[in-house]
C-alpha cells in the first residue's frame, strides 16, 4: 500500500500555544485509521490541517507525493473530502439537495449536473439508507439520520478519502454502532482512506484497522488495534489505569482500574 | 436496521401554491392600482401601448407615455432589482434580515452622493453611480471590518448595518446642519422618488440592472454551497472568501447604480425575499426567482401608494422611500413571528475563543473617570468664548451662570448616565455587545411619537413632549414585549422587533424631510439632541428620577449575572427568567425614554459607554453599570460643551457631536477590541 497522505516534521501554532510539535506520519491508502487521545491533544486539529482547513505553522503535508499547498481548491475536493465536528444548520434543504452538492466539485459554479452525477447521488443515499428521507429537509432529521446525510454528501463527492471529526459524539450507541459499522462497509467496498477522530478506544479497536493517538501534541502511540489495546498503552495515552480483556478475536473491552 | 418509512413524503416537495398566487396578486392588484387613474381617460390598449408610444393629439396619450409608463417600468425594475440583490445578500451572509438596507450600503451610497455634491460637483456630472458605489463600498467595509472578528453572527451583522446607517446619516445631518443651502434638493432625493418625465433614466438603467442580475445568477452555485458553512463549503472545494466578496460586489453595485439615480429606496431589497422566504421559495433559485419577482410587485405597490398620497395631500411631495419603509416594517414583524431560531442560522460560525479579558481595579477607574467628570464641569461651567473672546468666570459667580450654562450641562450628563445604564442592562441581557437602547427600538419609539406631533401640525409644550416621548418609549416598549412574548423575551427576537420600529420612525422622518421647511429643522434639532432647549425645573426633574431608579439598579445585578448563562441554567438556578427579563426591560426602557427627551434617538452613547466600561477592565456586572453609567455622563457633559463653543456663536446639536465622535470611537474601538467583547450566549 502506498502513501496517501504523508505528513512531515508538522508543527502548528496558535498564538503563543503551541498545539501540534514535530509530527510525521504517514496514511497509506485504502486503510481506516482513528486518531485518539484525550479533548486537547491536537487530533482534531491534525485532522483540519489533513483537511487543508487550518495551514499549518512549519512543516509539510503531501497528497500522493505533491504539497496539498499546490492543490487547487476543487481539485483537493474531489480528493478529499471532510465533516466537521459540528456540521452547521441547512436551512430547509432537503437530504437529496444537500447530497447533490456534494458534486460541486466536479462540476463547479456552472457545469450542468448529467445522469453519471444523478446515478452518483442516487447510490450516495441507496448506501447510506436514506432513500425514503431524501425528500424530507435535513433539520427535521434525527441526530443519526443528519450524520448519516452528510456523509452521503461526502460520498456523492466520491473521493478516495474521507476525514471525519468526531461522527459519532452525539449519537447513542446503536446510532454510534451503524454510523461506524456504515463506514467500515464503504471503506470496504470504494477502497476509501478513511481517517477518523474518536473517543470510544472499543469502537475504534472494533472498525479500524490502525489507530494513531496524540498527547499535548505528540505522537505517542501508533500501530494495529492488537498493539494499542494493550494496558500500558492505554495508560499512556489516556493517563489513567487502564485494563484490557479480550473477549473474542478482534473485540476488546477496556476498562478503568 | 433503520427507521420505519411510512408518511414521508414520497416526490420532491413542490413550491406551495399560496407562492405564485400571492405574486399574481400583488402585480395585479399593483398593475391596476396604477394604472386606475387612467381608465377616465384612456382604454386598456392605448394605456398599454403608452410604454412604446403615443398619440401627439392627445395630451392624456402623451402624459401616459412620458410619465406614468416610464415610471410604472422603472418601479418594476428597481424593486426586481433590490429584491435580487436582497436575496443575494441573504444568500451570502445565511442571514434571513440580510439586505441593502439594513447593511447600511443605501446609507453609503447617498453619503457618498452628498459628499461629491459638496466636494465634487464635477465627478456628479461625469457620473452619478461612482460616488454612489464608493459610498456604499465604503459603508459595507465598515460593518464588515467590524464584525469580522465577532464572526459574522446574523443579528451582529445587522446591528454593525444600523450602527453604520446611523453614523452615515449623523455625518449627512452634520454637512446638512453645515452647509443646508446647498442639499436642499438632496433631501427628497434621499427620500427616493421615482417621478419621471421622460424615458432617459429607465434606458440608461436597465442594461445596467440586467447585466448585474446576470452576474449574480452566474454565482448561483457557489451561493448555495455557503448554506452548508464556512468550513465544509471550502472542503467542497469552493473559495468561500472570494464567492463572498464577488457577490457583495455585485449587490454593492446593483444597490449603488439604483440609489445614484433615484435615491433610498429602502427596505424593498429586505421585505421582497423575506416575503418569498415565508410564503414558501425554499430553495435559492426559488427564492431569488420569486424575491426578485416580489420586489417588482412591491414596489410599483408602493409607488402607487406614494403617488396617491401625493394626489391626494394637496399635491405635497410623498416620496417612494416612505411607503416602502411603511411596508418593509410589516414584514420585519412578520418575519420575527415565523424566523424562530434565529441563532441557529446556516452558515453561522462559533466565534474564536475569548481569552481571559483583562481585569483593573475599579476603585481606581472610577475614580480618574470622576476626576475628569469634575474637571469637564468646571470648564464648562466657567471657560467659554464670549463677544470678547475666551474669559474666565470665577466660582463666586456661577449662580449667574448657571441659568444659561448649569441645567443643559447636568441634563446631559444625566442623559449620558440613563443611557450608559440602560446600554449595559441590554447588552447583558441580550449578551450581545452590539445591543443598546438605539438599536432596541425604545429610542426610535420616543422619536416616532415626537415625529406624529411635528407632523400633525399640534403646537405641543416641552413638558407635552417630554409626556409624550416617554408615550412612545413605553408603547415601544409594550409592542416589544408583546411580540416577544412567546420567545421569553429573548434577546435577538428583541433586537429584530426594535428594527421593525427603527423602519417605521424612518419612514416618518422621511416624510417630514420632504415636506421641509421650519417643521424639519426644528425635528432635526431634537432629533440630534439640542441640550439648549431643557429648563432649569427639567434637569432637576430628571436628577430625582435618576436617583430612584439606580436604587431598583441595586436588585438587579445578580440576576443580571445569571441570565446570559442562558434560559434553562439560569431557572435551574431558581431564577424567575420570565419576570427578571419583564423587569430589566421595563427599567432599560424608563432609562432610555427619560434619555431621549433630552439628546434625541441617535447618540451612540447607549452603545459605547457599556464597550468603553469593558476595554477599562469592568467585567462584573455590578462594576461596567458604574462605570458605564459615569462614562456616558463623561461622553455627554463633553459634547454639550463642544456643542456651545465648536461653531461659537452658533451651536451645534450635542446629540450629533456626541454620534460623530461616538462612532468613530466606535468603529476603531470595536475592530480593535473585538475579540475581548464577545460574552458567551
Amino acid at each position: 500500500m502506498s502513501a496517501f497522505f504523508e505528513v512531515s516534521s508538522l508543527d502548528v501554532n496558535i498564538g503563543d500555544t503551541s498545539i501540534l510539535r514535530n509530527i510525521s506520519i504517514e496514511f497509506r491508502e485504502s486503510e481506516v485509521t482513528a486518531l485518539l487521545g484525550h479533548n486537547g491533544s491536537g487530533k482534531s486539529t491534525l485532522l483540519k490541517v489533513l483537511a487543508r482547513q487550518m495551514s499549518p505553522t512549519a512543516g509539510q503535508v503531501s497528497l500522493l507525493g505533491t504539497s496539498v499547498r499546490t492543490t487547487g481548491a476543487r481539485a483537493f475536493a474531489r480528493m478529499v473530502g471532510y465533516l466537521p465536528q459540528h456540521p452547521p444548520g441547512t436551512d430547509g434543504l432537503t437530504v437529496r439537495e444537500l447530497v447533490a452538492l456534494g458534486r460541486y466539485p466536479w462540476r463547479g459554479p456552472l457545469g450542468r449536473y448529467n445522469d453519471e452525477d444523478h446515478g452518483l447521488i442516487d447510490q450516495a443515499i441507496a448506501d447510506t439508507g436514506l432513500d425514503h428521507f431524501q425528500h424530507r429537509s435535513v433539520d427535521t432529521l434525527s441526530g443519526g439520520e443528519r450524520q448519516r446525510a452528510w456523509i452521503a454528501m461526502l460520498l456523492a463527492q466520491q473521493t478516495r478519502c474521507l476525514l471525519l471529526d468526531e461522527p459519532i459524539s452525539a449519537l447513542d450507541v446503536k446510532h454510534q454502532v451503524e454510523t461506524l459499522r456504515l463506514v467500515h462497509r464503504l471503506a470496504e467496498e470504494r477502497e476509501l482512506t478513511v481517517i477518523v477522530v474518536l473517543h470510544d478506544v472499543d469502537l475504534a479497536a472494533r472498525f479500524c484497522d490502525r489507530l494513531v493517538a496524540l498527547e499535548t501534541g505528540q505522537l505517542i502511540a501508533d500501530g494495529n488495534p492488537r498493539d494499542i489495546m494493550d494496558p500500558r498503552v492505554l495508560e499512556t495515552i489516556y493517563g489513567v489505569p487502564m485494563g484490557v480483556m479480550e473477549r473474542a478475536p478482534g473485540q476488546w473491552v477496556s476498562y478503568v482500574h | 436496521m433503520y427507521a420505519e418509512a411510512s408518511g414521508l413524503p414520497a416526490s420532491r416537495p413542490a413550491i406551495p401554491a399560496k407562492l405564485p398566487v400571492a405574486a399574481v396578486v400583488l402585480w395585479f392588484g399593483a398593475l391596476i392600482a396604477s394604472s386606475a387613474p387612467w381608465f377616465n381617460e384612456l382604454d386598456i390598449g392605448a394605456l398599454l401601448s403608452a410604454f412604446w408610444t403615443f398619440d401627439p393629439n392627445n395630451y392624456s396619450s402623451v402624459l401616459a407615455h412620458y410619465s406614468w409608463a416610464p415610471r410604472v417600468s422603472i418601479a418594476i425594475l428597481i424593486g426586481c432589482g433590490l429584491g435580487l440583490a436582497g436575496a443575494v445578500t441573504q444568500q451570502i451572509l445565511g442571514n434571513p434580515l440580510a439586505s441593502p438596507t439594513t447593511l447600511g450600503v443605501e446609507a453609503g451610497g447617498q453619503f457618498g452622493i452628498t459628499v461629491a455634491t459638496l466636494f465634487a460637483p464635477g465627478l456628479l456630472a461625469f457620473s452619478p453611480d461612482l460616488a454612489a458605489i464608493a459610498g456604499g463600498l465604503l459603508a459595507i467595509g465598515m460593518v464588515i471590518a467590524l464584525t469580522w472578528r465577532l464572526g459574522f453572527s446574523p443579528v451582529t451583522v445587522i446591528l454593525a448595518g444600523l450602527v453604520i446607517t446611523f453614523f452615515l446619516g449623523a455625518m449627512n445631518m452634520a454637512f446638512l446642519l453645515l452647509k443646508g443651502e446647498w442639499l436642499g434638493n438632496l433631501f427628497i432625493w434621499g427620500a427616493g422618488s421615482l417621478v419621471q418625465n421622460n424615458w432617459g433614466p429607465f434606458m440608461e438603467l436597465w442594461p445596467r440592472v440586467t447585466l448585474l442580475a446576470i452576474l449574480m445568477l452566474l454565482l448561483m452555485r457557489p451561493l448555495q454551497l455557503l448554506q452548508l458553512g464556512q468550513t465544509s463549503a471550502s472542503a467542497l472545494g469552493a473559495r468561500v472568501g472570494l464567492i463572498r466578496a464577488l457577490a457583495l460586489l455585485l449587490v454593492v453595485l446593483m444597490t449603488a447604480t439604483i440609489v445614484s439615480r433615484v435615491g433610498v429606496v429602502a427596505f424593498v431589497g429586505l421585505a421582497a425575499p423575506v416575503l418569498a422566504r415565508l410564503l414558501g421559495a425554499r430553495t435559492l433559485g426559488n427564492r431569488l426567482l420569486w424575491g426578485t419577482l416580489m420586489g417588482g410587485g412591491l414596489l410599483l405597490l408602493a409607488d402607487t401608494l406614494a403617488h396617491w398620497a401625493s394626489t391626494w395631500g394637496d399635491g405635497s411631495l410623498v416620496p417612494t422611500g416612505t411607503t416602502t419603509a411603511l411596508i418593509g416594517g410589516p414584514v420585519i414583524l412578520l418575519a420575527l413571528q415565523s424566523f424562530r431560531n434565529t441563532h441557529h442560522m446556516p452558515g453561522q460560525e462559533s466565534g474564536p475563543a475569548g481569552f481571559l479579558p483583562r481585569r483593573r481595579s475599579p476603585v481606581l477607574v472610577t475614580g480618574i473617570i470622576t476626576a475628569l467628570l469634575f474637571i469637564t464641569v468646571i470648564v464648562s461651567m466657567g471657560w467659554a468664548p464670549g463677544l470678547d473672546g475666551w474669559n474666565w468666570t470665577a466660582i463666586p459667580q456661577w449662580d449667574q451662570a448657571w441659568v444659561w450654562r448649569g441645567p443643559r450641562l447636568l441634563a446631559a450628563m444625566l442623559a449620558g448616565v440613563a443611557l450608559g445604564l440602560a446600554g449595559t442592562l441590554i447588552q447583558r441581557m441580550t449578551g450581545n455587545p452590539m445591543g443598546s437602547p438605539e438599536m432596541l427600538g425604545i429610542s426610535g419609539g420616543a422619536a416616532l411619537v415626537m415625529v406624529l406631533i411635528v407632523l400633525s401640525g399640534a403646537e405641543v409644550s416641552r413638558p407635552g413632549q417630554l409626556g409624550a416621548a416617554t408615550l412612545g418609549a413605553a408603547g415601544a416598549l409594550g409592542l416589544l414585549i408583546l411580540l416577544a412574548r412567546r420567545h421569553r423575551f429573548a434577546g435577538n427576537q428583541l433586537l429584530l422587533g426594535g428594527l421593525a420600529l427603527y423602519v417605521f420612525m424612518d419612514a416618518g422622518l422621511r416624510l417630514v424631510m420632504a415636506s421641509g421647511g421650519t417643521v424639519a429643522s426644528q425635528l432635526l434639532n431634537w432629533m440630534y439632541g439640542s441640550t439648549w432647549l431643557i429648563s432649569e425645573s427639567e434637569a432637576l426633574g430628571l436628577l430625582g428620577f435618576m436617583v430612584l431608579v439606580s436604587g431598583l439598579l441595586l436588585l438587579i445585578v445578580r440576576p443580571l449575572t445569571i441570565l446570559p448563562l442562558g434560559d434553562t441554567a439560569a431557572s435551574s438556578l431558581g431564577l424567575s427568567v420570565a419576570r427578571a427579563r419583564l423587569l430589566l426591560l421595563l427599567l432599560a426602557a424608563v432609562l432610555t425614554a427619560s434619555a431621549t427627551v433630552v439628546i434625541g434617538p441617535l447618540s451612540f452613547v447607549g452603545l459605547i459607554a457599556p464597550h468603553l466600561a469593558r476595554v477599562l477592565g469592568q467585567q462584573t456586572v455590578g462594576r461596567q453599570l458604574i462605570v458605564a453609567a459615569l462614562v456616558g455622563g463623561l461622553l455627554l457633559a463633553v459634547a454639550d460643551y463642544l456643542s456651545r463653543i465648536v461653531v461659537f456663536p452658533n451651536q451645534l446639536p450635542a446629540g450629533l457631536l456626541a454620534a460623530l465622535v461616538g462612532g468613530v470611537y466606535f468603529l476603531w474601538g470595536l475592530s480593535r477590541h473585538g475579540p475581548h467583547l464577545t460574552t458567551p450566549e
